[in-house]
């Protein structure tokens, strides 16, 4: 998360004057906690470890605990309290010590030595406890929110500001529920709508529209961390995106906030878990991973658990986790067991250490739809009865073992011919270095054997005919190649060679001066010297042991090359001789085979036919099992078959391609899963990944309510966790999430530090609306969208943002809401605001991240050479214009249209974004291409829609960008700047030309350059206006 | 309409377009400010002997005062192998392609790179070193011309690290933690000191070309982000080709004149806005504008080399001229602090030599070793060493053991955290000074450890910051970039 609006003293002035009144009821939580956290705790806190002078303060007990006759605090006496005497003294023993460089203030240590007079009472931090739904005050105000808000103005003696106009109005909440403005006309219909429920009407429209969802989605996405890239060493693109739609139509559909809990911390949990909650389970694999070479297993392994337990704990619990890693949390009562104890819901993840590098790292879920689904079911038919037809002819075998004959048949030699008239059937034949493949006739040269030979002439270079894909070959026992070739004696090359194909190009032979053809390291399979090249005018048999060339038998060979360096060879005749004794061969004979044992033959056989029949000799295989075996044998393995399936396997192969290449268009999501077997986790000490401490169970920290253990003794689980978390008692997460949303609409949380509710963060500015609200969002069955309503429906949201001396004096951070914040608009809705005002927002929903605009050189200058994410490759056409949800994030290099306007990086979990106010951005709307476009096309709807005069078509676009009409000098200062556009630009028509025509997108013909120019600039100007990029 | 406000606005717009204008609505906005913090924190308000800077220091800032105003960081990521640079180790020639001692080792950790190998064969480095300047520290001749400026600096031979893989001991190294979402030296050093220059911005970073065949690793912008500070602190990245600071130029067709007439337009405007909403921000953002338009005319002089003595482009090095060059990056590092810019950090890639480490190692060499020299023998021309801090320096070291194949000439070294060298020089640092030492294998240290928590404390201590105290509110802790743990001030190799 980013904080940058942390509570400065102010506020506490304001709430706390520095004059006690004597009467006054201090409240632990309130006034003292934040005190002695800040001060105290470090070392006098719950961490055990670095507890000085065995004397703790955040409890009563050890306050009060007789320290060798005298304790810290005796309630109701100051003067006997060594606290006081410690910190009102002026010696070196002070406290907090002079190195702690965190004085106490007067005021302070009077609010201390106040409270030890009431009685010390210690309270429970505000936030462990749960909320209690307090009771609405009295007001005239229908929305209970104004009503809690009103009465703490009133303590104050501030008055809340009027409503906004009606214009303001529209557009602060249409951007807020939707990030796009409103059109004209809808400012229109809302102006003239004197229904007593226009805004409620309005509020309905924004929350039914797609919009929503996707500004909705925006901020969750921050929390979750998402992105489209793995975040570290590579930074290598991850497919994820169906999670960031998921989010989307969470939003849209209002799923109950427990659903989206539950769905995204334990989806794969859910018994027969659905598509959506799948991907929605997704959440747990944002964190950033890695690949890189080196790397040790363990390390990553737990700090993905880490990341995964810190942002958990972050989002639902707003607290810092983080700390207890290493040590025990100084300021929160939570240990780092407790810690660990959360980390071991998350510690048994599935997905590897490390990603692979690749888009796809598993776990993951393939996203095939309907209709892909009904070709895919039609084409597995289609497979299905080939392999009816491979049986049919399985059935009609007449086999007769040769093992078994008497006498047995002796040893035959065979030849098998892999290469005559042409290369295997199916096979992709290609060439390179010189013509495509050229077959003779004898008419035209030596043909050794059937009707074509294959003849290539190539200049000083490599060149060759061969095949990596199509069909296949299978290496025999104690096999030995054989081709032949004819040197042309005219033009005899300088080196040939033989290649093979298996996963790649790994075996070769080759012959005459191999270093001419420089493939495979030289002295190993790769590259074998066969000798001196044959010689030339006749056909000469070349040989080469498979084994030399490191094919063992068995190894499927999927292509083959005739390679030369220069010159004119035919080749013909190429094939594998072997030895067949049927009788003692597998290939031949099923007893032979199976006689082999289930370890030799295993890697034939299915795994879990193989883990079947582990150990067990085949006369202990049941009927069943030895036919299974038997069937697979014959069809796979049995060489009187081979040569009549080959055309069936052919047809299914092709088919399963099919089915394949379906599956792989498909989109993937990342998701969650555990291994079977969990891990055991440890406390990890000081937070080192090789340093196991005592072992934990999963379970929640103490001061929390309970998770008991579940009845039938199962251990618990990521879902049991997400109940937990959703419990109607549980004192965090419906504050949190409350307090979150209020933060989207107002700018800060009632809780300021919205990611820590902890005592070290600040306390709420109004406690009984915040747990009203949480009791309530409960209540409402954790309806968002109701929540929103609530929010936006108040008086407080709808008042003008104005901003008297006044209240900037007595309220600067706007902790009471007296006024409605004005906030700069975020990174997303400012891009989205320009394509939108211009027309050339494109609507689409969804999709894999797309690739905007973007300034050469952000991704190259610190993309890793191997990462596929180096070069930045610009979409054009609609892709440029879509919402910014869309864009592309990769996490090293970040979009600077984000980034510069406070976007995170999703590195880590993010509850709130900064609002900076930057000369870099100043240079960004004013002169990045996109704004530029933008406000060109803009121009053009201004001229074409905005009216015939400058002045009326400066009104309508001023309309358009703020939602309210222009004053009259605004008009004029608008005005005399586009005359000086206009004059400048008609005494220059080249500069005019040049800026019509920035951007991909055409300029209107009909509109002259220098209009269009000098338009361009307006809305230039427009669109950076203070009012443009700020709600207001 | 309200009279206080139209008389705010009235007097504003007078101060704003008065006389020097610009800088005079400087001054005037700041008064405003000072009233009341814009988007930054209370504590983050201008002291007000700094009110006419757009960005101030932090009030209290420097905590003392400082030896070094402001910092220059040349980043070797990769690692380079300090066997083959800075530590000299003629005992090993002996050992040639003799298994590594276990007593060496120790059973440290290893990557999983050369985990697998069945030896660790000692790879002795193949270049000669020589005693350099009056105090003789030791270089190798792969860096002839930092030899020539070795009683400036203090070598650190004895630095370590906790990472052991690239991605997180960059981030370890920039950020002061392995995990990203930290804030890097750069950025707290901005919020920390501001900048004195109200025309460009407190942290630059040039990220260079380096040689073609190198094994380059990647960087991360996390290496110059603001982390959790507000992103006005992230480090604003100079760019070689292209605009040099982001969208600074003009949209074509657009000049000068035409920005202004938009934007004196657009200051009415805001003004007018801000009488209606009397919003402190609005006031900040003109000014922003006005910073950003004087951006896009200090920006080009300041990237002129034009006003540059021959000599000076000469000492440099060939590719001075060439945007995006280590070269030229140096000599811009200088024109920027010159120009009052608080950090500079430059960031040079591809010393990451697992093999062919000779060949690759004179590349990498070849491209910073003149201009790095020439980068401090031209601060001190200028008066400027003094108080110009410069570190040299990659994430961590390289084993002595060889990963591959070893020969007289060629080898490889794979990572290693656990001794490295750094030099430092200017503001606040002994010169000629060696300090720590390591065993005859460079693979432990021996004397003087320092670990890169304590070169950052020392860093800010250079700059007038004691790092205990530089601290701020993220996650429920005062985070700083020296950690949790104790850190140390390494006294002994200040000036």
């Amino acid at each position: 998360m980013r904080l940058n609006q942390l509570l400065p003293c102010l506020l506490l002035l304001t709430f706390h004057p520095a004059l006690l009144l004597a009467d006054e009821r201090l409240s632990f939580n309130r006034d003292i906690r934040p005190i002695l956290s800040d001060h105290c705790f470090a070392c006098h806190g719950f961490d055990a470890k670095k507890r000085q002078a065995d004397l703790r303060l955040d409890t009563a007990a050890g306050a009060e605990a007789d320290l060798g006759g005298y304790q810290a605090i005796v309630p109701g006496n100051p003067q006997e309290s060594a606290v006081w005497q410690r910190i009102s003294t002026d010696g070196d023993d002070v406290m907090p010590p002079e190195d702690f460089h965190k004085p106490l203030s007067e005021n302070q240590k009077n609010i201390l030595r106040a409270w030890i007079s009431q009685g010390a009472p210690y309270e429970a931090h505000w936030s462990f406890v749960a909320p209690v739904k307090p009771d609405v005050p009295p007001s005239t105000e229908g929305n209970p929110i104004d009503a809690f808000l009103r009465q703490r103005l009133s303590e104050e003696g501030l008055q809340p500001n009027p409503l906004a106009d009606r214009p303001t109005l529209i557009r602060r909440l249409t951007l807020d529920l939707t990030g796009l403005p409103p059109t004209p006309e809808e400012i229109d219909a809302f102006v003239a709508n004197d229904s007593e429920t226009a805004y409620e009407e309005l509020v309905d429209d924004l929350q039914s529209r797609v919009t929503y969802g996707e500004h909705m989605a925006r901020y969750w996405l921050d929390l979750a961390r998402y992105a489209d890239t793995h975040g570290l060493h590579l930074d290598n693109e991850r497919s994820m995106w169906p999670y960031r739609d998921w989010v989307v139509r969470a939003f849209n559909q209002n799923l109950r906030f427990d659903d989206f809990t539950r769905w995204q911390l334990a989806g794969d949990l859910l018994e027969s878990p659905t598509r959506d909650q799948l991907i929605a389970s997704g959440f747990n694999r944002c964190n950033v991973t890695t690949s890189e070479g080196g790397s040790i297993n363990d390390e990553w392994v737990f700090r993905y658990a880490v990341d995964r337990t810190a942002t958990a704990v972050e989002v639902w619990m707003g607290l810092t986790a983080g700390c207890a890693v290493c040590h025990d949390h100084k300021f929160d009562p939570l240990s780092t067991k407790e810690f660990y104890s959360l980390y071991a819901f998350f510690h048994s993840a599935a997905d590897p250490a490390m990603d692979g590098n690749i888009a796809e790292t598993p776990p993951i879920l393939r996203l095939i739809d309907e209709s892909d689904e009904a070709k895919m079911a039609a084409l597995r038919r289609q497979a299905a009865d080939i392999d009816q037809q491979i049986e049919q002819r399985l059935r009609s075998l007449d086999y007769v073992d040769p093992a078994l004959l008497d006498p047995q048949p002796v040893a035959e030699s065979i030849e098998e011919i892999w290469f005559e008239d042409g290369f295997p059937e199916g096979a992709n034949v290609e060439s390179s270095g010189g013509p495509p493949l050229q077959l003779i006739a004898p008419e035209n040269g030596a043909v050794y054997s059937g009707k074509l030979a294959l003849r290539r002439k190539a200049d000083a270079q490599i060149a060759q005919d061969f095949f990596a894909k199509g069909a296949k070959l299978r290496v025999p026992d104690s096999g030995k190649f054989f081709a032949y070739c004819y040197l042309d004696p005219e033009d005899p090359p300088q080196a040939i060679m033989i290649q093979f194909h298996t996963n790649a190009w790994k075996n070769r032979a080759v012959w005459g001066d191999q270093e001419k053809i420089n493939f495979g390291k030289p002295d190993t399979t790769e590259k074998v010297h066969m000798g001196d090249l044959p010689a030339t005018g006749q056909w000469v048999r070349l040989e080469m042991e498979a084994k030399q060339l490191g094919l063992d038998a068995g190894t499927e060979v999927s292509g083959f090359a005739f390679t030369q360096f220069s010159g004119t060879i035919t080749w013909d005749h190429f094939g594998v001789a072997y030895q067949v004794d049927k009788a003692k061969d597998p290939a031949w004979s099923w007893q032979v085979f199976v006689e082999q044992g289930v370890a030799t033959i295993g890697k034939r056989l299915p795994d879990a036919l193989r883990r079947q029949l582990q150990g067990r000799n085949y006369d202990q295989w049941t009927v069943e099992e030895t036919e299974q075996v038997r069937k697979l044998w014959l069809s796979e393995i049995y060489a009187g078959t081979q040569s009549v399936l080959a055309p069936f396997k052919a047809s299914k192969q092709a088919l399963e391609q099919e089915i394949s290449a379906i599956e792989k268009a498909s989109p993937v999501t990342f998701v969650m899963a555990d291994l079977k077997k969990p891990r055991d986790s440890f406390v990890m000490l000081r937070g080192a990944y090789d340093n196991p401490g005592e072992q934990v169970q999963r379970g929640v920290p103490a001061f929390l309510p309970e998770l008991p253990g579940k009845s039938d003794g199962s251990p618990l689980n990521r879902l049991d966790l997400a109940n937990w978390l959703l419990r109607p008692d549980h004192p965090l997460t419906a504050r949190v999430t409350v307090n979150r949303f209020w933060q989207q609409f107002f700018g800060n949380g009632l809780v300021l530090t919205s990611a820590d509710f902890g005592s070290q963060g600040q306390p709420p500015s109004h406690p009984e609306l915040l747990d009203w609200l949480a009791t309530q969002f409960i209540a409402d069955g954790w309806d968002t969208k109701q929540l929103v309503r609530r929010i936006v429906t108040s008086h407080a949201y709808r008042q003008s943002s104005e901003l008297t001396p006044e209240q900037l004096a007595r309220d600067p951070d706007n902790r009471l809401l007296a006024r409605s914040p004005r906030l700069r608009l975020d990174a997303e809705v400012l891009r989205d605001q320009a394509l939108f005002v211009s027309g050339l927002l494109v609507p689409a929903v969804g999709g894999p991240g797309v690739k905007p605009y973007q300034p050469p050189n952000i991704w190259e200058p610190v993309g890793f050479g191997n990462s596929n994410t180096r070069y930045y490759k610009q979409d054009s056409g609609s892709a440029l214009y879509r919402r910014s949800l869309y864009t592309f994030l990769k996490r090293t290099a970040p979009p600077p249209f984000m980034s510069s306007f406070d976007a995170p990086n999703r590195e880590q979990s993010c509850s709130l974004r900064g609002r900076t106010n930057t000369p870099m951005q100043a240079l960004q709307l004013m002169n990045d291409i996109q704004h530029v476009e933008a406000a060109r096309a803009f121009a053009s709807r201004i001229i074409l829609a905005g009216g015939k005069t400058a002045k009326q078509r400066i009104e309508w676009a001023w309309r358009v960008v703020t939602a309210r009409q222009a004053t009259e000098p605004e008009v004029g200062i608008a005005l005399a700047a586009l005359r000086q556009h206009q004059s400048r630009f008609e005494q220059d028509a080249n500069r005019a030309a040049e800026l019509a025509q920035y951007g991909e997108s055409s300029p209107d013909p009909d509109i002259a350059p220098e209009q269009l120019a000098a338009y361009t600039m307006l809305a230039n100007l427009l669109l950076n206006l203070d009012e443009a990029v700020t709600k207001n | 309409m309200n009279p206080i406000n139209e008389f705010v606005r009235e007097a504003t717009r007078r101060q704003f377009f008065a006389g020097a204008g610009l800088k005079v609505g400087g001054v005037a906005l700041a008064s405003l400010l000072a009233q009341r913090g814009s988007s930054i924190r209370a504590s983050d308000e201008p002291a007000s002997s700094n009110a006419a800077r757009m960005h101030p220091p932090l009030a209290g800032l420097p905590h003392f005062p400082a030896k070094a105003k402001r910092l220059i960081y040349l980043h070797m990521n990769g690692a380079p192998s300090q066997l083959d640079l800075f530590d000299y180790k003629p005992g090993l020639a002996k050992y040639f392609d003799q298994e590594l001692p276990d007593s060496v080792r120790n059973g440290q950790r290893i990557t999983t790179m050369t985990s697998g190998q069945s030896r660790f064969p000692v790879a002795p480095s193949k270049f000669a070193y020589t005693r350099c300047g009056e105090s003789g520290i030791w270089m190798s001749e792969m860096v002839p011309h930092m030899q020539t400026i070795a009683d400036e600096i203090t070598m650190i031979k004895s630095v370590h690290t906790e990472a052991i893989n690239h991605d997180p001991a960059c981030t370890f190294v920039m950020t002061g933690s392995e995990v990203p979402g930290k804030p890097s030296l750069g950025a707290w050093i901005s919020y920390g000191l501001g900048s004195e220059s109200n025309d460009l911005p407190a942290f630059v970073v040039f990220t260079p070309t380096f040689p073609k065949d190198s094994q380059a690793q990647a960087l991360f912008t996390r290496m110059w982000s603001s982390g959790f500070l507000p992103s006005k602190y992230d480090g604003v990245a100079l760019r070689g080709s292209g605009d040099p600071v982001l969208y600074v130029k003009n949209p074509p067709g657009v000049d000068t004149r035409d920005r202004r007439i938009m934007l004196d337009a657009l200051n009415q405007l805001n003004h007018t806005n801000y009488a209606r909403y009397h919003d402190p921000e609005t006031l900040t953002r003109i000014a922003q504008y006005e910073m950003a338009f004087r951006m896009q005319a200090s920006v080009p002089e300041l990237t002129d080399l034009s006003s540059e003595s021959q000599a000076t482009l000469e000492m440099y090095g060939p590719g001075v001229n060439e945007p995006g060059t280590f070269a030229s990056s140096a000599i811009l590092a200088r024109r920027l602090v010159e120009r009052g810019v608080r950090v500079v950090q430059v960031l040079h890639r591809g010393w990451d030599q697992h093999n062919r480490l000779p060949k690759l190692l004179k590349d990498q060499c070849l491209d910073v070793d003149q201009a790095t020299a020439a980068l401090i023998k031209d601060l001190k021309q200028r008066g400027m060493l003094d108080d110009t801090l410069v570190v040299f320096g990659g994430e961590f070291g390289r084993t002595v053991y060889c990963q591959g194949k070893l020969t007289r000439e060629d080898y490889g070294r794979d990572h290693h955290p656990r001794n490295f060298c750094m030099w430092m020089a200017g503001g606040g640092i002994a010169k000629g000074r060696t300090f720590g030492e390591t065993d005859d294998f460079s693979y432990n240290i021996t004397e003087n450890p320092v670990h890169l928590n304590d070169l950052n404390a020392t860093i800010l201590h250079c700059l007038g910051i004691d790092d205990r105290r530089f601290t701020y509110p993220f996650q429920g802790l005062e985070q700083r970039l020296t950690g949790v743990l104790e850190t140390r001030v390494i006294t002994e190799i200040l000036a």
